[in-house]
């Protein structure tokens, strides 16, 4: 009966038990950073001896990491949306394309996923070096479009595998354009598929860190780098506040994110 | 309407071509492909031609034994993230879902929270004054701080954290497709739990733990930012090195050829685990 939850007996208690330890171990990182930028140890004693807001007010008087932070942003936002667009045609052809070699197309296409990032990150900055791409918004951008493709092509592709062609062509067949009965019938359909699309490419881009280090210049720097650049130096309270205030912005995603998946699938 | 459903017969029979796949396929080629065939190609020609590069590579000591780092901790990091997801995979398989959905949502939450963020969470807590070893040490069992960063203990620390639900979430879904009926049918046959689980539950689960193990294993091999921040400057792994070589010692030829190395032995193994496992089923893991 091991896999009846009722009749798991003191199994199950030893086994939830076990969860519960795992999932404490998995949240501990998240809530004691949250924590620590609340404390007023510069040296991260925990407990902190008393609360303050001062690593806060020290994160937002420095323009650096607003900036850091809008670069991040404008880039992600850039990357998110070509590599949707990119991943929506591109999934038409995986999902119903007949020609040969479509296995192996749609292997290629999720390599950068698989390919360690240090090894794309050395070569992209070597061939931006001689293309005169180096350090651009524009490089940025295609480098972390090429990184975001498989993760927009994943959920779109699963989304139109589970689309029936038929309501589609039925369209078709009651006088709608291919392209009408595409844009009509099937984008709403999959549209949760295009919607995680973009969540996870935006994210892609915006938690990148090995790219971001070799392409950053002393003008252009995104957040993590920014925040790499501050971790090597030492391990200051301002990093905390930083990255509570990112954790804040994850949660927010995911709360958004399971409200617009309820809404969507109504 | 009749001749016009036979007038359109024919585009409904047409498929979709390779058409829509040639934006994708050209920013691959030019921004992927193209760029990581160069960089391999500096690997056999710099500083002048040929072999030298891994001659070195594999002739001296200190990349031997970055290289034996590199493995063991990929070893270690799959087998303990293995260990540790297989319970709570199986838990969340059968748990409530009610239940499910905390464990669920704190997954998803670890997940997602910046790389970084998580990585400095870890440099805080393990640190030699910092809470564990204040704890370990408040607490009477230990006397000294223990050293849990700035070696290969951090390092396998905060990568099992970071891996571990690349391990759970794809196991829940081969323990879910597992028919209880089997696991019920070897009870009324007189299997003992530890009989049933040794017999049935493990050897069901195992294409999931063989997928979801290679995809850890891959991952650690090539990991740059957790090894570098947790792992100090005498425990370098591949990806550190790489990074080093080219960033600090401008040596291209001998970090290409490092990276063609890390690029042949990630690209076998995940070729070996679409054999496994199927490329679709692997793709549907999101």
């Amino acid at each position: 009966m091991l896999l009846d939850y009722d009749r798991l007996g003191w199994l199950r208690a030893a086994l939830l038990g076990f969860t519960g330890l795992v999932a404490a171990f998995l949240l501990l990182p998240v809530v004691f950073i949250v924590l620590l930028s609340f404390g007023s140890s510069r040296w991260l004693a925990f407990p902190p001896p008393s609360w303050t807001l001062k690593w806060y007010e020290e994160l937002f008087a420095d323009p650096a990491w607003l900036e850091a932070a809008l670069t991040s942003a404008r880039i992600a936002t850039m990357a998110a949306i070509l590599a949707v667009v990119i991943g929506l045609l591109a999934s038409f052809a995986l999902v119903r394309g007949q020609f040969r070699g479509r296995n192996t197309l749609r292997g290629l296409l999720l390599t950068p996923m698989v390919l360690p990032v240090v090894v794309f990150a050395i070569a992209i900055y070597a061939f931006f070096l001689r293309i005169g791409l180096g350090g651009t918004t524009a490089g940025f951008v295609i480098a972390h479009t090429v990184l975001a493709l498989p993760f927009a092509i994943i959920p779109i592709t699963a989304a139109l595998e589970g689309f029936d062609k038929s309501i589609e062509d039925a369209a078709i067949v009651c006088g709608a354009s291919p392209f009408e009965a595409k844009l009509r019938v099937t984008l709403p359909a999959i549209k949760i598929g295009i919607f995680s699309a973009a969540i996870f490419a935006f994210l892609a881009s915006w938690d990148e860190v090995v790219v971001a280090i070799f392409m950053a210049s002393p003008t252009l720097q995104t957040l993590p780098v920014k925040i790499w650049g501050s971790l090597r130096q030492d391990l200051s309270p301002v990093i905390a506040a930083a990255s509570s205030l990112l954790v804040l912005l994850t949660l927010s995603l995911m709360i958004v994110t399971a409200l617009i998946r309820r809404k969507l699938s109504k | 309407m009749s001749g016009n459903f036979l007038h359109r017969q024919p585009i409904l029979r047409r498929p979709d071509g390779i058409g829509g796949a040639l934006p994708a396929l050209t920013l691959i080629a030019l921004f992927f492909v193209v760029p990581v065939v160069a960089l391999l190609l500096r690997s056999v020609t710099e500083p002048v031609p040929g072999l030298q590069n891994y001659a070195i590579l594999f002739g001296e000591g200190t990349y031997a034994r970055v290289f034996f780092n590199t493995f063991l901790v990929a070893t270690v990091v799959t087998a303990v993230t293995a260990i540790v997801a297989f319970p709570v995979a199986w838990m969340l398989a059968i748990m409530p879902p009610a239940l499910g959905s905390i464990v669920f949502g704190i997954i998803i939450l670890s997940m997602w929270t910046n790389l970084l963020t998580r990585t400095y969470a870890w440099m805080v807590l393990l640190q030699r004054t910092g809470v564990i070893n204040r704890t370990l040490m408040d607490i009477g069992l230990i006397s000294e701080p223990l050293p849990l960063i700035n070696n290969l203990t951090g390092v396998t620390i905060g990568m099992v954290y970071i891996m571990l639900p690349f391990m759970i979430l794809p196991l829940v879904g081969t323990l879910r497709a597992i028919d209880p009926m089997t696991l019920r049918a070897a009870a009324l046959c007189g299997a003992s739990p530890f009989d049933a689980f040794r017999r049935i539950l493990l050897p069901l689960s195992l294409p999931g733990i063989a997928a979801g193990g290679l995809m850890v294993f891959v991952m650690s091999l090539g990991y740059f930012v957790t090894p570098t921040l947790l792992g100090g400057t005498s425990n370098m792994m591949l990806a550190a090195m790489i990074a080093q070589m080219i960033q600090s010692l401008l040596n291209w030829g001998l970090g290409s050829a490092a990276a063609f190395i890390l690029l042949l032995v990630t690209m076998a193994l995940y070729a070996l685990q679409l054999r496994l496992v199927g490329a679709k089923r692997m793709t549907g893991g999101i």
